[in-house]
């Protein structure tokens, strides 16, 4: 109901994805608390955190959403990213499997829900260069094969990694400021519903591409 | 725009997936009709359109079946078939009903439009419109009109509708005027006077409302298979009762007692769920139930709680409390609670994860176990049972519940009874010390200050000038001096030696008479006097002596009516047994009185010579007392 179009304030929802023990949850809680691996973080659970931000006078709230990295429970990923604005991609620079899962979330997303989401591609523990398994062009090349931004990160030593946050609400932003003035003279009645939008059934399925919204 | 009718369908893809295989390929989200279209699980795998056309068939096909041939359908199938019948019923005959015939107006499609009161017909609702009025009725007349407008044309319209849409179109509809109402309130002049939080409020509050008004139609509607989804996931749980925390890689401690305590209250929240009306308090619940399994794995692990903690421990609680109606409730709440709300906000993250919890429960497999798949055909066909220790607390809940408490308390008891028995031994040394303190103080004070009684010369003599002086005057001055005496000495003394094992009383009784007849004779006759008088009658103030009685100026004067007289005065409940064996022991050894008279003091001897051996009384009474104690409280340990 905050949810309101006017500019004013905004709510995105970011979904962390990743394989286990790339560090997802410790970007997070780098990012909202400043703080990794101590025993000192004030927050009871660093599986949903908020975040507030200011950009150009919007007020944004980033709501994280962190998941369950274990392959057992890969399947239920469609279940914690519908309707997200936004998605963290991680791998571990040391971890070519990782990165592999996370091509396969790309390919997941998009075939789900467009251009609809921002994606980012976050190579974390950069502090363990020496033992990089991943090649950073490789990584950069494919992200924007796939559009999507790729970042360094490293949430031990606290790099990269509120600038990847940034990017991310700023994209996510213009994402949904296109999407309100291509929506708004259409069904104004929907307009504050951001992700659910009520359209008759007889509407052709989108092709998974970012021109789709021209053809009706 | 058509990404919005992709999403839309994603907004019920929740369940989605397939067993045993997890993935999601592309073939699985076309409509089964192959139109080309997504499908979607919930609609049977079919596009909403080829899914309404093929439940048109089936209806046709059924209402064909039961005329042709009842006795096919068997089963819960077969209830559920009537149950459909029944309300199919019920409605045609509320339909013939005048009172829920409208004539259509133009703008309607021509079918007729039923028209309901449901504050009329529901309780709930009656409660909700008080409730309404005692928050909100501060801004005014207005805005409750309008609340009450919108929300009577919001139940009338989806009432009217309930049975030409599917229920997903009817959400969609539910949804649509959640958002008109927001905009109304958000925009319209009635409302320009409340403020944002307040505007907010009245929106949670028009969700609830009319949420409860249409629960009876909206919660697991017959049109739906919502209710065979629940004996199926009910069924599938049951079955699953042996995973244990272990199997789900969870670090729930099984022994602890806290932990079990906030597993009990996650799971209370959890079935508390079904209970509720309002999708709100419906979730609501699952907040609750999952700030219950943060709090437990806070204190199984520590540190910040993440999700690939969190998920497991959710699953467990899900398994272990196999909530009633749990498809019904997370479907209720998927399509009518307000989307802004379940999208995002910590309630938005908690009921997500219940739905993936659920998915998970649905497809689980040996493989997402990590066991092989006999053993967990094995499981699940019966063949092995295991008991865990959550199994049997869980089982024997109340019991084991109770058991721990009452452990618990006696623990609690017997630290209470050592204490009062250590305390009881400290007291008992104290006494006897202080016996022994108390006997060596009286024994060096006796042998420093020996009585010795010397004849008194002066009050004597100014007593005798009295008494020459006026006899009469004398008398009665000496026994009003008597009786303010008997009060005073009689509460001292009854403070102090009433508990008095009298062995040295009789002897005090003993050298005061003797003083008493050595010494004054006038005195003894108001005493003897008051002898006469009953116990009863000399407590009373308003007794004064007769100076005049024939027994106090004609009696002679003896020692004999001293005796039970004091006793009986004084040291009441022990004189009585003890006395005639002190009588005997008359010749023992008499403590001497240690005071000797004073002038200031005097009047009438006998009656302040009660007075003055209470000390010795004292010592002695302390000495009997103490071992009185001590007896009593060897008595005490006998118990
Ligand atoms: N060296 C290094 N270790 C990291 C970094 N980020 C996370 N880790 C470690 O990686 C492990 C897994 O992190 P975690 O946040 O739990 O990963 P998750 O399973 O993806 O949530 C932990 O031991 C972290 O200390 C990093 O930037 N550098
Ligand atoms: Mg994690």
């Amino acid at each position: 109901m905050a949810n309101n179009t006017s500019g004013a304030s905004h709510n995105f929802k970011v979904v962390l994805l990743g394989e286990g023990c790339v560090g997802k949850t410790s970007l997070v809680l780098r990012y909202v608390e400043d703080k990794f691996n101590t025993n000192h973080v004030t927050t009871v659970q660093a599986s949903f955190l908020n975040k507030k931000l200011n950009i150009d006078g919007k007020r944004i709230n980033l709501a994280i959403w962190d998941t369950a990295g274990q392959e057992k429970f890969h399947a239920l990923g469609p279940i914690y990213y519908r309707s997200s604005n936004g998605a963290v991609l991680v791998y571990d620079i040391t971890d070519e499997d990782s990165f592999q899962k996370v091509k396969s979330w790309v390919k997941e997303l998009r075939k789900m829900l467009g251009a609809d989401i921002c994606l980012v591609i976050a190579g974390n523990k950069t502090d363990l260069e020496k033992n990089r398994n991943v090649s950073l062009e490789e990584a950069e090349a494919y992200a924007i094969k796939v559009g999507a931004i790729h970042f360094q990160t490293s949430a031990k030593l606290n790099k990269g990694v509120e600038e990847m946050f940034l990017v991310l609400t700023q994209k996510m932003l213009e994402t949904v400021e296109e999407k309100e003035a291509q929506n708004a003279p259409l069904s104004r009645q929907n307009s504050q519903r951001r992700n659910v939008v009520v359209v008759d059934d007889d509407q052709v399925p989108p092709p998974p591409t970012r021109q789709c919204c021209s053809n009706s | 725009m058509p990404i919005f009718a992709l999403q839309r369908s994603y907004k019920y893809m929740m369940y989605a997936t397939k067993q045993p295989s997890l993935r999601i390929n592309q073939a699985d989200l076309k409509c089964k009709n192959g139109c080309g279209y997504y499908g979607n699980a919930d609609w049977d795998g079919y596009c909403s359109k080829c899914y309404r056309n093929h439940m048109d068939q089936e209806r046709q096909r059924k209402a064909r079946q039961s005329h042709s041939d009842q006795t096919k359908v068997s089963g819960f199938s077969k209830f559920e078939e009537k149950k459909r019948q029944q309300t199919d019923k019920k409605n045609k005959y509320l339909k013939s009903l005048p009172v829920f015939r409208k004539t259509s107006s133009a703008k309607d499609s021509g079918r007729p439009e039923r028209h309901l009161d449901l504050r009329q017909a529901n309780p709930d609702a009656d409660k909700l419109t008080a409730e309404f009025i005692s928050l909100y009725g501060v801004w005014g007349e207005q805005v409750r009109r309008d609340f009450f407008k919108c929300v009577q044309s919001f139940t009338t319209k989806i009432y009217s509708e309930l049975e030409n849409k599917p229920i997903e179109d009817i959400a969609e509809m539910a949804q649509k005027y959640y958002n008109l109402y927001s905009n109304r309130v958000n925009n319209t002049e009635t409302y320009q006077e409340v403020t944002t939080d307040v505007r907010d409020e009245l929106l949670d509050f028009f969700e609830k409302y009319v949420m409860v008004s249409l629960y009876s139609w909206l919660f697991c509607p017959p049109s739906t298979n919502d209710e065979e989804k629940d004996l199926i996931i009910q069924e599938r749980i049951r079955k699953l009762s042996w995973v244990n925390a272990h199997h789900l890689d969870c670090c729930i401690s099984e022994t602890s007692i806290e932990v079990r305590d906030l597993v009990y209250t996650a799971i209370t929240h959890l079935l508390g769920m079904d209970s509720m009306k309002a999708p709100q308090d419906k979730l609501s619940c699952v907040v609750s139930c999952c700030q219950s399994v943060v709090k437990v794995l806070q204190h199984c692990q520590g540190g910040p709680v993440s999700a690939d903690e969190f998920l497991p421990a959710l699953i467990f609680i899900v398994l272990k409390a196999n909530p009633a109606r749990l498809k019904s409730n997370i479907l209720y709440v998927t399509r009518f609670c307000n989307d802004s709300r379940l999208m995002q906000g910590e309630a938005g993250y908690y009921f997500t994860n219940l739905c993936c919890a659920v998915s998970f429960i649905e497809n689980l497999t040996a493989e997402s176990l990590n066991m092989p798949q006999q053993e967990f055909e094995a499981y699940m066909n019966g063949e092995i049972t295991s008991v865990s220790a959550w199994e049997s607390a869980l089982v024997a809940c109340e019991g084991m519940h109770q058991l721990c408490e009452h452990l618990s308390l006696l623990k609690d008891l017997s630290i209470r009874t050592n204490t009062v028995q250590d305390e009881t031994k400290k007291l008992t040394d104290d006494i006897l010390k202080f016996k022994e303190e108390m006997n060596e103080k009286v024994n060096s004070v006796l042998e420093r200050t020996p009585l010795i009684i010397k004849p008194r010369k002066t009050p004597e003599l100014s007593e005798k000038v009295d008494d020459t002086q006026n006899s009469q005057n004398f008398y009665l001055q000496n026994l009003q001096i008597a009786t303010s005496n008997i009060d005073d000495a009689k509460t001292k003394l009854q403070l102090d030696i009433t508990p008095c094992v009298s062995k040295t009383s009789p002897t005090d009784d003993h050298s005061l008479s003797k003083i008493n007849y050595d010494i004054d004779f006038s005195d003894l006759s108001g005493e003897s006097s008051l002898a006469e008088l009953t116990p009863e009658k000399r407590k009373s103030p308003s007794f004064t002596p007769d100076p005049f009685s024939p027994v106090g100026s004609s009696c002679p004067i003896t020692q004999a009516p001293l005796i039970p007289t004091k006793p009986d005065d004084f040291v009441l409940p022990f004189v009585e047994t003890q006395e005639t064996l002190l009588e005997k022991e008359d010749e023992g050894p008499n403590l001497p009185s240690p005071i000797k008279p004073m002038t200031a003091q005097y009047s009438g001897f006998s009656k302040q010579g009660w007075q003055i051996p209470s000390i010795p009384c004292i010592t002695g009474e302390l000495g009997a007392n103490a071992s009185q104690a001590n007896s009593q409280t060897s008595q005490d340990k006998e118990n």
